[in-house]
C-alpha cells in the first residue's frame, strides 16, 4: 500500500514538475508530511533530493526543442544565490504563516490574469 | 530586460523558495508578465535556475541529516516516469498559450489551497460557538 502511494505521489510530482517546470515541491512536501509522516523540515529537504533528478530529466527534454537563454538565466541565478540565505534567515525570525497567506493572494491574482487575459 | 531587474526577480524567488512557498512558481509568473519569452522557454529557465540552488541546499541538508534517503529513493523512479510524460506534453504537444492557461489553473488551485488551509472552519458547523 505504501509503495502504491509512493508511486502515485512520484508520478504526479514528476508530471507537474515536467509540465510546468515548477510546482513539484508544492505537491511533494505536503504529501511527505501527510502520507510519510515526515516533519516539515525533513519533508522539504527530501523533496529537494527527489525533484533534482526530475528537473534534470525535464531540462534535457526541454532543450531538445529550444535553446537556453543565458542572458536571462545567469542574472536570475545570481539573484537566487543571494536570496536563498536571506530566506533561510527570515524563516528563523518571522512567521511564514502570514507571508504564505499574502503570497497566496498574489498567486490567485496572477492566476486570474493568466487565465483570462 | 534590465540586468538589475533580473537579479531582483531571482532574489525574490530565492527568498520564497528558501521559505518553502514555491519560489519557482513566482519566477515563472514574473518572467511571464515582464518578458516576451514563451512559456516553455520560461519554464526551462526556472528548471535550470533550480539546479545549482538545489545542489547547494542538498549538500547542507545531507550534512544536517535532513534527507530521508529511503523515502527519496522509493519516489524518484516514479517521479522520473511522470517527468518524461509532463515535459514531453509541455514541449511537444501543447501550444504555449494553452500551457500558460493550464499553469494559471494550477497556480489558482495552489493559491486557494494555501489561503484556505489551516483555517478553523468549526464556527460554520455550529453558529452558536464563537470562532477562535
Amino acid at each position: 500500500m505504501k509503495n502504491l502511494k509512493n508511486a502515485v505521489v512520484g508520478i504526479v510530482t514528476g508530471f507537474i514538475n515536467g509540465l510546468f517546470g515548477a510546482g513539484g515541491g508544492l505537491i511533494l512536501v505536503p504529501s511527505l508530511t501527510k502520507i510519510s509522516k515526515l516533519p516539515q523540515k525533513k519533508a522539504m529537504a527530501t523533496s529537494l533530493a527527489v525533484i533534482l533528478p526530475l528537473s534534470i530529466l525535464s531540462v534535457i527534454i526541454y532543450t531538445t526543442k529550444s535553446s537556453i537563454n543565458w542572458q536571462i538565466l545567469i542574472p536570475v541565478v545570481v539573484g537566487g544565490l543571494i536570496g536563498t540565505p536571506i530566506g533561510v534567515y527570515l524563516l528563523k525570525i518571522i512567521s511564514s504563516k502570514i507571508l504564505a497567506k499574502l503570497f497566496a493572494v498574489f498567486m490567485i491574482v496572477s492566476a486570474i490574469r493568466l487565465i483570462f487575459f | 530586460m534590465n540586468i538589475v531587474y533580473l537579479i531582483l526577480i531571482g532574489m525574490v524567488s530565492g527568498v520564497i523558495s528558501a521559505m518553502g512557498m514555491g519560489g519557482g512558481t513566482v519566477l515563472i509568473l514574473v518572467l511571464g508578465f515582464a518578458s516576451e519569452l514563451d512559456q516553455v522557454a520560461i519554464q526551462g529557465i526556472n528548471l535550470l535556475y533550480f539546479l545549482p540552488i538545489a545542489v547547494f541546499s542538498i549538500i547542507c541538508h545531507i550534512k544536517n541529516k535532513n534527507i530521508e534517503i529511503k523515502t527519496a529513493s522509493s519516489v524518484i523512479p516514479f517521479g522520473l516516469i511522470g517527468a518524461i510524460i509532463g515535459a514531453t506534453i509541455a514541449n511537444f504537444l501543447l501550444n504555449g498559450m494553452y500551457l500558460k492557461k493550464i499553469f494559471g489553473v494550477f497556480v489558482l488551485l495552489v493559491g486557494l489551497y494555501t489561503l484556505l488551509s489551516d483555517i478553523n472552519w468549526s464556527f460554520l458547523k455550529n453558529p452558536n460557538s464563537p470562532a477562535k
